[in-house]
């Protein structure tokens, strides 16, 4: 087969977005009501679900601050990144 | 068995076609097109042909929903002329550069400008750098014929290359002659069904065409190459299993008539074949040792079989219907010198040009053109004659 | 379910480390879009932004986990339509056939090729990620860019200042072809936006459905990436893009905003317009208000 990439062959296309952060989305569970809504506005899909929980990962995340301008109890806040 | 009937050779095409058994077709209408068409929509709604049948609104779509259809896994057919192929071009170059098969016929037409609806073969020769096998037809039997052999040859693995079958505008495609069209179970026993697997399916999700670097570019670049040089080979194949089992040849990449000690050749190609075959038979009884060479293929260029063909020749004329801008030449004059390579030494030659936009090739243009030939004296380039009355 | 419980529960099918910059719209629409039509689904997305973000893929690697193709910028629409008619053919009609397309590929060179599929009612969901200009090339004009929008090609100059004409309004052009499914929607509402890809891709499976979505970038607009739903909301709510839906010809508004902010408070923010004056603002906002105007109108029942 010509032309085509078989799912697999060399694995996926995945930048390592984490280095462009230079602010990270820290989430403050005492105030996060697990509502998800970060999780559905998030470009990047790195807020996930674990049973009710809502988390962050940092794997992905390109630091835009779409889920602390989102939050509607303001429980994620964007921090400087430190390396 | 076969049945014998008098037809024209769009006709021929959509029979060939249905005979293929395509999953779909897609086109647009274009004259000197329409009709092959209209007679595949015709058996299609008639319950005959179990095909899809897509009317688009334009030539690029029509080569776009065959592309789709084939990376889906589909045995797709097409037709189109001129100003629609131009239009088609960008999905063209890809359906080829994509390696995805299937067979569409080019009625042939000059290209505008001028304005013109007639002959020529402008169209397909200025679109024989876009990585399609081409092959041209003489007579309305090879027109149906070719399309059976062209699946065949497009989906081989060795070659999996797209397939033109050319014939003239309006001399071959609107022209009656008498054609052998086989029977749907002749036609089955030739040619398998369609078997190579889908590019786009869930089931093996891959990624059709990602970003290629370069690197990578070349080197499918390459791999069409040396399918195009492979292609020769299977073409002369593909000839001989159809002879087997239909009783007619057309002896591969090219045909040679009555070349056995000539000192001329004309090279030709598409119907002017016909008044050419007339020509040598005339000027052979009157003692002029004159033979034809019918180039069938264009892509691939079959250069070792036309340099085999010319090699005993003193002067050689192509005739063409189409130009070269920047050569002062017909294409195939061009190409077929490239062919000869060193062995063009010696040997008188020159470009003819005629049938331009549905102009004809007559018999007096042709006798022109081998009296010139005769009657030169050097070897070297003479200068293109225009076949004008 | 609610909308947010099944975002939770479906798994990714596009890459999750995409070059596309930071707070894009596209991004999140691309992804909510192949998350929802799921790996039984043959994707086209053409040259544009998802494109280049890495959607369709690099030499040897996947942009997603399901089948793709990076279509023509002008066949997206005609190529899936070959592919739709086999996967019919197959007695596979469950396979879901997506185009996810930005706005040129889609209301400019693209234009023909998507009118004479949805004319023809090819089973497909057909989705617009409009940015309103040629992002992935550097922010040129496109037909769907906004009247005085500052494009490199339109640039905020003395004698011309921003784009002079109108955009082109695509989304209703697509309903008065009488298909299947056709709908506007804007990330920054989400639980709609969800709602109208589950329904556009239950729709693909009788014919023709058009989904037109804004994207906010901000990269080419030129606003902070943080901002991108806000930006979205605001268009919504001044009704510079109005949310509707339309299906076999019935229009149902989806989101009847009863007081509408002002354009100029859409614009505040956002570079692309910084340069507009007075006259310009009112004539944005005079045309903002006559396509609402229609568009109520033709969901009045």
């Amino acid at each position: 087969m010509r032309h085509v990439t078989p799912l697999g062959n060399q694995g996926m296309y995945i930048l390592d977005t984490a280095a462009w952060r230079v602010v990270r989305p820290v989430m403050d569970k005492n105030r996060c009501v697990n509502c998800g809504i970060c999780l559905s506005l998030c470009p990047v899909g790195s807020i996930y679900a674990e049973g009710k929980q809502i988390l962050i990962s940092y794997d992905y995340c390109k630091g835009c601050g779409l889920c602390a301008a989102e939050c509607p109890k303001q429980a994620i806040t964007m921090e400087a990144e430190v390396k | 068995m076969s049945e014998v009937k008098a037809l024209t050779g769009n006709k021929c095409a959509a029979l060939g076609a249905a005979l293929c058994r395509p999953d779909l077709s897609a086109a647009y209408p274009i004259t000197p097109q329409s009709s092959v068409v209209e007679q595949l929509a015709d058996m299609v709604y008639s319950g005959e042909l179990d095909a899809r049948m897509v009317q688009v609104e334009s030539e690029h779509s029509a080569m776009s929903v065959v592309q789709g259809a084939a990376a889906a896994g589909g045995r797709v057919f097409t037709a189109t002329s001129a100003q629609g192929l131009a239009l088609m071009f960008e999905p063209y170059f890809r359906m080829s550069t994509l390696r995805l098969p299937m067979v569409m016929a080019i009625a042939t037409r000059e290209m505008t400008s001028p304005e013109t609806i007639w002959s020529g073969q402008q169209d397909a020769m200025s679109v024989r750098e876009a990585g399609w096998i081409q092959c041209f037809c003489e007579t309305n039997q090879e027109i149906l014929d070719m399309i059976l052999q062209g699946y065949m040859l497009t989906e081989d693995p060795r070659v999996l290359i797209p397939v033109n079958v050319c014939y003239d505008g309006f001399y071959s495609s609107h022209l009656v002659e008498r054609v052998e069209i086989p029977s749907q179970a002749e036609a089955d026993a030739f040619l398998p069904p369609y078997s190579l697997p889908a590019k786009l399916d869930p089931r093996t999700p891959q990624a059709l065409d990602p970003m290629t670097p370069g690197e990578l570019l070349m080197k499918y670049r390459r791999d069409h190459l040396e399918s195009m040089r492979a292609a020769l080979a299977v073409i002369d194949e593909v000839d001989a299993k159809f002879a087997a089992a239909f009783g007619r040849s057309y002896g591969g990449c090219v045909e040679s008539y009555r070349m056995e000690g000539a000192d001329l050749a004309i090279v030709t190609l598409g119907s002017a074949c016909g008044a050419a075959r007339d020509l040598v038979d005339e000027l052979r009884a009157a003692g002029v040792r004159l033979g034809l060479v019918k180039l069938r293929f264009t892509r691939p260029f079959p250069a070792e079989r036309v340099k085999e063909a010319l090699a005993g020749v003193k002067g050689f004329a192509v005739v063409d219907r189409s130009v070269s801008f920047g050569w002062d030449a017909g294409p195939m004059y061009v190409e077929t010198c490239a062919a000869l390579g060193e062995s063009l030494a010696g040997k008188a030659h020159f470009s003819a040009i005629g049938g331009l936009g549905g102009a004809d090739i007559s018999m007096a243009h042709l006798r022109e053109t081998a009296l010139r030939l005769a009657g030169l004296a050097a070897p070297g380039r003479a200068e293109t004659l225009w076949l004008m009355d | 379910m609610s909308y947010i419980d099944t975002i939770k529960k479906l798994p990714q099918v596009m890459t999750p480390g995409s070059s596309a910059c930071q707070g894009c719209g596209g991004e999140l629409i691309t992804r909510r879009v192949m998350q929802l039509a799921g790996n039984n689904s043959v994707f086209a997305v053409p040259p544009g932004c998802m494109a280049g973000a890495g959607v369709d893929g690099w030499s040897y690697q996947n942009g997603c986990t399901a089948p793709i193709h990076i279509t023509l910028l002008d066949n997206t629409a005609s190529f899936l339509s070959g592919v739709s008619e086999m996967y019919q053919r197959k007695g596979r009609g469950d396979v879901n056939i997506v185009a996810i397309a930005g706005d040129g590929a889609t209301a400019d060179c693209g234009f023909q090729s998507l009118s004479g599929a949805a004319e023809r009612g090819a089973k497909m969901l057909y989705v617009c990620y409009d940015n309103e200009g040629y992002m992935n090339t550097g922010f040129q004009r496109s037909s769907t860019t906004s009247l005085g929008s500052r494009t490199s090609t339109t640039p905020a100059g003395s004698a011309i200042n921003g784009k002079e004409q109108n955009a082109k309004y695509l989304p209703l052009i697509m309903s008065m072809h009488n298909i299947e499914y056709c709908a506007t929607a804007s990330p920054s509402h989400m639980m709609d936006m969800v709602g109208k890809i589950k329904r556009g891709l239950e729709c693909s499976k009788r014919g023709f459905a058009y989904l037109h979505i804004f994207s906010p970038c901000p990269t080419g607009w030129s606003f902070r990436p943080d901002e991108s739903i806000d930006v979205a909301r605001r268009a919504v709510r001044s009704n510079i893009f109005p949310l509707w839906e339309c299906e076999r010809g019935r229009y149902y508004l989806s989101f009847d905003n009863r007081e509408p902010i002002t354009v100029r408070e859409f614009v505040k923010s956002i570079g692309k317009f910084a340069s507009l004056g007075e006259a310009e603002l009112n004539a944005l906002q005079a045309s903002t208000d006559s396509r609402w105007a229609l568009i109520k109108r033709l969901c009045e029942r």
